[in-house]
């Protein structure tokens, strides 16, 4: 073992960078890997470590790029929580690094429609599969009124008012589009959860939120107000135009989505970063969790309530 | 009873402070923890704040003008529970574009304090 080192990022997993020189065999040389295990303050929303790595080997045969998910180790006895091993990826996921990124237009053009074509491959993979059974599939197959439910229900759960909150539910409620059909989504498919090199993708991560859920939720969360990272004029990720991730995505083989559908997943995109950051300023106010940066996260549901209004104003106008 | 100098100017100072003389001094995750602090602080200081409390105030006024227009209950007791309320149980139309200036209001008087610069965005 060459090294072995925590590497940054992950509030609920922890990462591992480790460099083995390996004699022999198939893989002989110098190798680099992560290993991801739970950390202490797991949530409990998300997949297990054993869930992860089934949906990441689903994703790499679907030809997804993804590390490729090596070794899922059950024995508590070696480390004293869940992990697996997979391949390391070059490159930065940095978001504010690469939102700032001197790109030229046709690199652009070229990184938002790779993405899209990612996504293509993604949703191809579909129920009934066995090795992902533990996933749940949606509610009468409609996943917009089923997110609508859920987070109805969260925000029920949330002591103070949430005046806007209340009313935007009722819109995403009225105004559902045509449903598509029920495939793998990533669910946090975003600037952020993508690594870079140069102007390259390596590798999509952070699978732990995957579900069987509706093609244009990934394409609506990718696009968010939320996760442009102040570049707001460029709609897909921050890095380059929604029209090129659309045709990339179409391109790729994905199901021809109506934008409109898209335009109303970025709504639900900012209802869902908005109940999951008044639960992160639950864990704080309670005393579950004490943290100065999820009291923060509390105070930024401001923002996601201003694009609320902005963005649903928006497009009833453009109707 | 009269402390000098208030809460708002010891809030003022000590964010100087840090800011000034601390966080140049500091690197990586230490330096990402002491401008959490700064934003934390801009926070409070500007909820004490004398203009930032009287939009709070006029919002506040707004909510309950808006649910005794619309004899809605409790029109006068925490107006945003009977606003949220009225919301959920559909009992107010989410196309009245009065509803929407009242949402607005009281959005942008808390963006005022948690982040004024998404409003110039």
């Amino acid at each position: 073992m060459i090294a072995f080192n925590k590497l940054s990022g992950g509030a609920i997993q922890d990462n591992f960078g480790l460099t083995l020189e390996i004699e022999g065999g198939v893989q002989s040389g110098l190798q680099e890997f992560v290993v991801r295990q739970d950390a202490p303050s797991g949530i409990a929303e998300s997949l297990s470590r054993p869930e992860e790595f089934r949906v990441l080997e689903a994703a790499f045969e679907a030809g997804v790029t993804v590390p490729k998910p090596l070794w899922l180790c059950e024995d508590l006895d070696v480390s004293g929580q869940l992990f697996y091993v997979m391949t390391r990826a070059d490159g930065s996921a940095s978001p504010r690094q690469l939102v700032k990124s001197d790109f030229t237009g046709e690199q652009r053009r070229m990184i938002v429609r790779r993405l899209g074509a990612e996504l293509a491959k993604l949703h191809t993979v579909r129920p009934p599969m066995r090795s992902l059974d533990f996933l749940t599939v949606p509610d009468q197959g409609d996943a917009a009124l089923s997110r609508v439910s859920t987070y109805r229900r969260h925000l029920q759960e949330i002591a103070e008012p949430h005046p806007v909150l209340e009313w935007a539910l009722n819109w995403l409620e009225d105004n559902t589009p045509e449903p598509g059909p029920t495939v793998l989504c990533h669910c946090d498919f975003r600037t952020g959860n993508y690594m870079m090199a140069d102007a390259k993708l390596t590798a999509i991560l952070d699978w732990e939120f995957a579900a069987w859920s509706d093609p244009a939720e990934d394409l609506g969360w990718f696009c968010s107000r939320s996760w442009r990272f102040g570049a707001n004029e460029r709609e897909a990720g921050g890095v380059g135009e929604k029209a090129d991730f659309l045709s990339g995505y179409r391109e790729a083989g994905g199901t021809d989505i109506d934008p409109a559908a898209v335009s109303y997943w970025e709504v639900m995109a900012l209802m869902r970063w908005a109940i999951i950051a008044l639960q992160q300023a639950r864990r704080h106010i309670s005393g579950e969790q004490r943290s100065l940066e999820l009291a923060l996260t509390g105070r930024m549901v401001a923002q996601m309530e201003f694009d609320l209004l902005t963005q649903i104003q928006e497009l009833e106008d453009n109707q | 009873m009269i402390n000098q100098p208030d809460n708002h100017d010891l809030l003022i100072e000590a964010r100087q402070v840090l800011l000034n003389s601390l966080t140049p001094e500091l690197t990586g995750a230490r330096k990402y923890e002491a401008l959490m602090i700064a934003n934390a602080m801009s926070m409070a200081i500007r909820e004490l704040g004398q203009s930032e409390q009287a939009k709070v105030e006029e919002a506040d006024q707004a909510v309950s003008a808006f649910l005794a227009a619309r004899s809605q209950p409790n029109p006068n007791i925490e107006g945003e529970i009977s606003l949220a309320e009225a919301i959920r149980e559909r009992r107010l139309d989410g196309r009245e574009p009065a509803l929407r200036d009242v949402l607005r209001t009281l959005t942008e008087a808390r963006l005022g304090i948690n982040s004024p610069g998404y409003l110039k965005r």
